[in-house]
């Protein structure tokens, strides 16, 4: 398609009128020139009053949701979900809502620059190809975020083709999901590696252990859908939800019953309620819950006697119990024993690979295999082998290492033992701060790309993502800077990737699919496919291809009843748990930071959760400034009386502390991860909720400074901040 | 002086749209604060203001505690906004007359270029769902490329509230109009509705009988809040739990 073909001949010729379809597509390269006009001067497909809508995918995390987003003569107005997505059915969280906050952030990087100082695209691409040719492809790494995975796929055709190492992918997020945990765990129920997927909609009674479902956990939209099955008495009576936590999130806030258990004796509680639920129902004591004692779990986990009891008998007696390992429970010493205690749970319920049960998540269509990103451990080796010097240039695109990764892996220091480091960070992150060129990408609403869906719906969905503005800086996709570096490196470079652009790389990518059965279209030839892909949002099939064929063999597998190690002096357990409304990356986006915390209403800040019987025999009042110590440090931050926490446990929101990332993210609260030390569970994720802190009480609440809460506007009127002790 | 006999109620059901909120399902997951500031322009404050209560959220979410460690529960979410009400407390306190009820919609208005800050309206309102402009809040370029088109931007001493997405009543209606038709139940929604992962939120015509919004709102385990004010809300909410 040449590029002289405009919008208008396009759509005629692609029979897409008006008449057929609310959502424009973008249509090959022609849409790349989507133009910012003034208001007096309307580009040929826009008229005055009329929004054009573009479908795309959400890059504020990777769970792949689909967008539709509103423009208006050029400007991206608001985003909504895309109703026929498959994974959020037109629905969005506050994230996705906040991506525009993002699109026209006043603090992105606008040019290629080094350090600092602003270059051009040509020497920033001769800085890419000087660097692929000048060192061996084993001297090369890529380190790049979960999302987008159409750049990942590029990246690793290159490594394949080179030698060049394999890209590695990481994410706050992952980390505090376990993902390697729960994959690990998914194995020994179903015989392969991936995301296990939990019908919460149809289940009856749900138990989850730590996992934060409603708030970021894998994909919290349709997780959040299947809540509302859960509840609505529809076809079934009302359902029930029990969660297991020491500290109570915003999902546990939604509990009928919430239970808070000792920090580290999740596995044993599951362990105990399958044997009483099983002494119920008679016949032989499956293997994996015989080994524990009931009385030493009351004692153990704080759980009295007959509550166990009551969970018991809850599980026996009911048709559709499903359990749901996560969070916290997983990111501690024991942390795949308690997910396979867990999913023992399951298996006793009889309920994997069946409604309202536990399912191995489908594949995207273009995938073979299930890959997750690295755990802590990995990154942790990564990090090693940058710092003995065996990466000589490194590539970070899409993650911010230096503020997500654990304190214990120094990120950061290890990047001085690398000759280069370029990254293509979109906005002046901690870790592009410290590379030695950014040359920046689009925002994710300025790109192309695909977003495979890794978990949260039945069919196989590759979610699509186009331009829905043009750039609004000097920026440029970095698919197109390492076309463009390949070719000018040559040999193996330029034949592994032998495309004139990222859209004819995609072109090639999705055209794929055409011949796959089964799919939400067809079209006689690639051109068509691809406009299509862009129109409705990205491909997927009709069919449910969740694996259903598990086993419960681990019914009958030893599973260590051995409570959690804690790592650490102190006399508090701690728990990090990721801000619900921030995430790991929203700090810089004002209305996000302006949201109240779904539990304790804070907004701008980041706090530290204490429960008040604990604060009182202190003598902590809120808004005390406290230091909070772990083995590896300290982080500062400001006392939040919390209710519903153990007296034993202290809990921090993981999400602002950043020292760059733009003005209305810096020096602003802490950074949990500056707590966190270098322990791992047998799967490698890391035990980021298996430490015990001190605190030490820094000054006392003074009046006018302190925490802003929402919480305090539905009080009496001037009932101002610090007033109240 | 007008006689209290003369005072007219807008208990009349033309053209009356409503809401209808499940408590039991809302998560509180803050997606629908989002989604409002997003589509209707609203200016964030800055963590001091936000202290002070000055944060401009149309929509919020409140939750209260019962009961005490261990045995303490979150309440069901309650999202809170401005409940439309049929005798709206705020409208007779205003001297300007920008806060009034419209008949088309049985909406209570807020024309911004009447109001001239006297905030009697949101010491009037028993719902506290008012936001005033104590400050012109900065909004650094290139910010305000994503300011809404049909929305007016406020400024410096002008009260604002929800408006039920009354942009988006008159664009459904332009368009039901020019096809020669009644706009149809869902054929839009409010930006918290659209937004909801959790389906809480459910808009659309109170007089239509025929409309999901009514039959829920019919369905009897309602409850309208301060409704004993006489306020005639038209938010209904589910209690759940």
């Amino acid at each position: 398609m040449s590029e002289q073909f405009s919008r208008r001949d396009f759509l005629k010729l692609a029979g897409l009128g008006a008449a057929t379809t609310a959502i424009l597509t973008g249509c090959g390269p022609a849409s790349r020139y989507v133009k910012r006009e003034p208001y007096q001067q309307m580009p040929e497909y826009n008229s005055v009053g009329q929004s054009t809508y573009y479908a795309t995918t959400c890059r504020e995390c990777a769970a792949g949701c689909g967008l539709v987003v509103r423009t208006y003569q050029g400007r991206a107005i608001k985003t909504e979900g895309n109703a026929s997505h498959p994974l959020n059915l037109g629905k969005t969280c506050a994230r996705g809502q906040a991506t525009l906050q993002g699109l026209y952030n006043p603090d992105r990087v606008t040019d290629p620059n080094k350090t600092g100082s602003a270059m051009e695209w040509d020497a920033a691409i001769q800085v890419v190809a000087d660097a692929l040719k000048k060192y061996k492809p084993d001297e090369i790494a890529f380190l790049m975020g979960m999302a987008p995975d159409h750049l990942f796929d590029l990246v690793t055709d290159m490594a394949n083709a080179t030698g060049m190492n394999a890209p590695i992918r990481f994410g706050a997020l992952g980390m505090f999901e376990a993902r390697a945990t729960l994959s690990k765990a998914a194995e020994t129920l179903f015989g392969q590696a991936g995301l296990p997927f939990f019908d919460v909609g149809g289940a009856q009674v749900v138990l989850s252990f730590g996992a934060n479902f409603l708030e970021t956990w894998l994909s919290p939209i349709p997780y959040t859908r299947g809540f509302t099955g859960l509840r609505e008495a529809k076809t079934k009576l009302r359902g029930k939800f029990v969660q297991f936590e020491a500290r109570m999130s915003a999902t546990g806030g939604k509990a009928d019953e919430w239970v808070p258990l000792r920090p580290g004796t999740e596995a044993l509680v599951a362990l105990a309620i399958g044997q009483i639920a099983a002494e119920i129902r008679g016949g032989a004591m499956p293997k994996a819950f015989s080994s524990v004692d009931l009385l030493d779990v009351a004692s153990k986990s704080g759980v009295k006697l007959e509550a166990l009891e009551h969970l018991g008998e809850l599980v026996a007696t009911t048709n559709g119990v499903l359990a749901i390992p996560g969070g916290p429970a997983l990111g501690q010493s024991n942390g795949l024993a308690v997910a396979e205690a867990v999913l023992a749970l399951n298996a006793f319920a009889e309920n994997i690979g069946k409604p309202g049960g536990v399912y191995l998540s489908a594949l995207a269509p273009n995938q073979t295999e299930a890959n997750r990103p690295a755990s802590a451990k990995e990154m942790q080796e990564f990090v090693e082998k940058m710092a003995s010097g065996a990466f000589k240039v490194l590539f970070v695109h899409g993650v911010n290492p230096v503020f997500e990764l654990p304190k214990s892996i120094d990120f950061k220091s290890a990047m001085g033992s690398v000759e280069q480091v370029i990254s293509f960070a979109t906005f002046p992150d901690e870790t592009s701060a410290e590379a030695d060129y950014i040359f920046p990408d689009h925002h994710g609403l300025e790109s192309w790309g695909y977003q495979r869906v890794a978990t949260g719906t039945a069919q196989p969905v590759l979610s699509g993502a186009q331009p829905v503005v043009s750039p609004f800086y000097n920026t440029r996709a970095t698919a197109d800077v390492l076309i463009a570096a390949a070719q000018l490196a040559g040999g193996k470079f330029a034949e592994a990737l032998p495309y004139k652009d990222e859209v004819e790389f995609l072109q090639t990518k999705v055209s794929s699919l055409m011949s796959e059965s089964d799919g939400s279209f067809t079209a006689p030839d690639a051109f068509t496919f691809m406009a299509y892909f862009q129109q409705y949002g990205g491909w997927w099939k009709n069919t449910d291809a969740r694996l259903s064929s598990g086993t419960s063999g681990i019914l009958n597998a030893n599973i260590s009843a051995e409570e959690a190690q804690f790592a650490g002096e102190g006399e508090f357990f701690f728990v990090p748990f990721v801000s619900p409304t921030l995430a790991e990356a929203g700090a810089n986006k004002p209305w996000l930071q302006e949201l109240p915390d779904p539990t304790t209403t804070v907004m701008w800040n980041t706090w530290v959760e204490i429960n008040p019987e604990t604060a009182h025999e202190l003598g902590l009042h809120n808004d005390d400034m406290v230091k909070v110590i772990s083995e590896v440090g300290e982080v500062q931050a400001y006392v939040y009386l919390y209710p519903a926490i153990r007296p034993d446990t202290i809990a921090m929101p993981f999400g602002q502390g950043h020292t760059a990332y733009g003005r209305y993210a810096e020096n602003r609260g802490a950074n949990p991860a500056n707590l966190l030390g270098g322990h791992f569970n047998e799967a490698g994720d890391l035990a980021f909720a298996g430490m015990r802190v001190k605190i030490e009480k820094i000054s006392s609440a003074v009046s006018g400074v302190g925490l802003s809460r929402m919480e305090s506007r539905m009080g009496v009127y001037g009932e101002a901040l610090g007033e109240e002790h | 002086m007008i006689r209290p006999e003369e005072i007219k109620m807008s208990t009349e059901e033309t053209g009356k749209w409503g809401m209808v909120i499940d408590q039991d399902i809302c998560t509180g997951c803050q997606a629908c604060v989002a989604a409002c500031a997003m589509e209707n322009n609203i200016t964030f404050v800055g963590e001091e203001d936000a202290g002070y209560g000055r944060s401009m959220h149309w929509i919020r979410i409140e939750r209260f505690w019962e009961g005490e460690y261990p045995e303490v529960k979150m309440t069901p979410q309650q999202p809170m906004l401005c409940q439309q009400c049929g005798h709206a407390t705020c409208e007779p306190v205003c001297p300007a007359f920008a806060t009034v009820h419209s008949q088309a919609e049985q909406l209570n208005l807020q024309v911004y270029n009447r109001c001239v800050g006297t905030r009697y309206c949101a010491n009037n309102c028993p719902y506290q769902v008012r936001a005033f402009n104590w400050r012109d809040y900065q909004r650094p370029e290139p910010l305000p490329n994503q300011f809404n088109p049909d929305v007016t931007v406020r400024r410096m001493g002008v009260m604002e509230k929800c408006t039920f997405c009354i942009q988006r009543i008159h664009k459904a209606q332009d368009k039901a109009k020019s096809e020669g038709r009644e706009v149809m139940d869902g054929e839009f929604t409010t930006a918290c509705a659209q937004a909801c992962p959790a389906n809480a939120i459910v808009f659309g015509r109170v007089d239509n009988p025929e409309s999901l919004v009514s039959q829920l709102s019919h369905k009897g385990h309602g409850v309208k809040h301060l409704e004993e004010l006489g306020t005639l809300p038209n938010v209904t909410y589910f209690k759940g739990g």
